[in-house]
């Protein structure tokens, strides 16, 4: 990953903007039911271990190239969306598949709420974060990094 | 970035299914949270890891120009496909890795990492 950021510090004009934008690894996401009005909360789903470790490595790749002064960080922020689903059973074969989430939801209304409502429209409502970094001039990167402890 | 696709890349950017494509915020929402349009007007754009091009795609009609670049080779001539139906003539598209850009230095104002990283 750092060598990607050293490419696109290479092709970014000085005071070029990268934009980092994936999922929010560090928070719950939801499963919702689709009311009328509004959602209700069924479960939550948390991350899967490979996908919070890829994360991780991702911010270390980041903050590397910010204390190598190649960048700097200018702006950051979260956003949540929605991804709807027909059915109960069409959001579990997503969380089935999809490598980002562990594979089952955790619950917290019972399984007869789950069965009455199985055929119900569902969300997974989950945060997605972003970072804008400025690309620093050739001559600021030449300048030592602070030390810090 | 589908995994049945063959690529000269091995598998980077090969975990996710091709779904995840359809399953995202839409291009124009997160542009407005990143600080809408200004951020990419007139400017040369690179969208790392673009896919099907949804956000190259999405920025091309008020960018100076768009670059593309993902490593599924399926998925870039998909972006082309839907470029040409669109009549999008300021986007181009190019299969390889970020560790390997093929660009020149300084070719590009914005680079964007959508769920690239």
């Amino acid at each position: 990953m750092v060598d990607a950021l050293y490419e696109i510090h290479r092709v970014l004009a000085p005071g070029g903007i990268i934009v980092d934008a994936r999922p929010d690894s560090r928070v719950l996401a939801y499963a919702e039911r689709r009311k009328t009005r509004g959602f209700q909360l069924f479960g939550v789903v948390n991350t899967s271990r490979t996908e919070l470790r890829n994360d991780q490595a991702s911010d270390l790749a980041i903050a590397r190239v910010v204390r190598e002064r190649l960048f700097k960080r200018t702006r950051r922020g979260r956003l949540w969306h929605r991804v709807p689903f027909a059915s109960l059973a069409e959001l579990r074969q997503y969380l089935w598949e999809h490598l980002r989430f562990v594979r089952r939801a955790k619950w917290i209304v019972d399984e007869a709420t789950r069965k009455r409502y199985s055929d119900d429209q569902f969300v997974i409502r989950r945060a997605v974060r972003y970072e804008l970094l400025e690309a620093r001039r050739a001559r600021d990167c030449d300048q030592p990094a602070p030390i810090t402890r | 970035m589908s995994r049945g696709a063959t690529s000269p890349f091995g598998d980077i950017g090969r975990h996710v299914p091709a779904l995840s494509f359809a399953l995202r915020p839409s291009p124009n929402d997160e542009l407005r949270e990143w600080g809408g349009e200004p951020l990419v007007r007139g400017k040369r754009v690179l969208d790392v890891g673009c896919g099907d091009g949804r956000f190259a795609l999405a920025v091309a009609p008020v960018a100076s120009s768009v670059d593309g670049l993902d490593p599924d080779a399926e998925a870039i001539a998909t972006a082309r496909k839907t470029a040409r139906k669109a009549g999008v003539r300021n986007a181009r598209f190019a299969v390889g890795a970020a560790q390997q850009l093929p660009y020149s230095d300084r070719a590009f104002d914005v680079v964007i990492l959508s769920w690239t990283l």
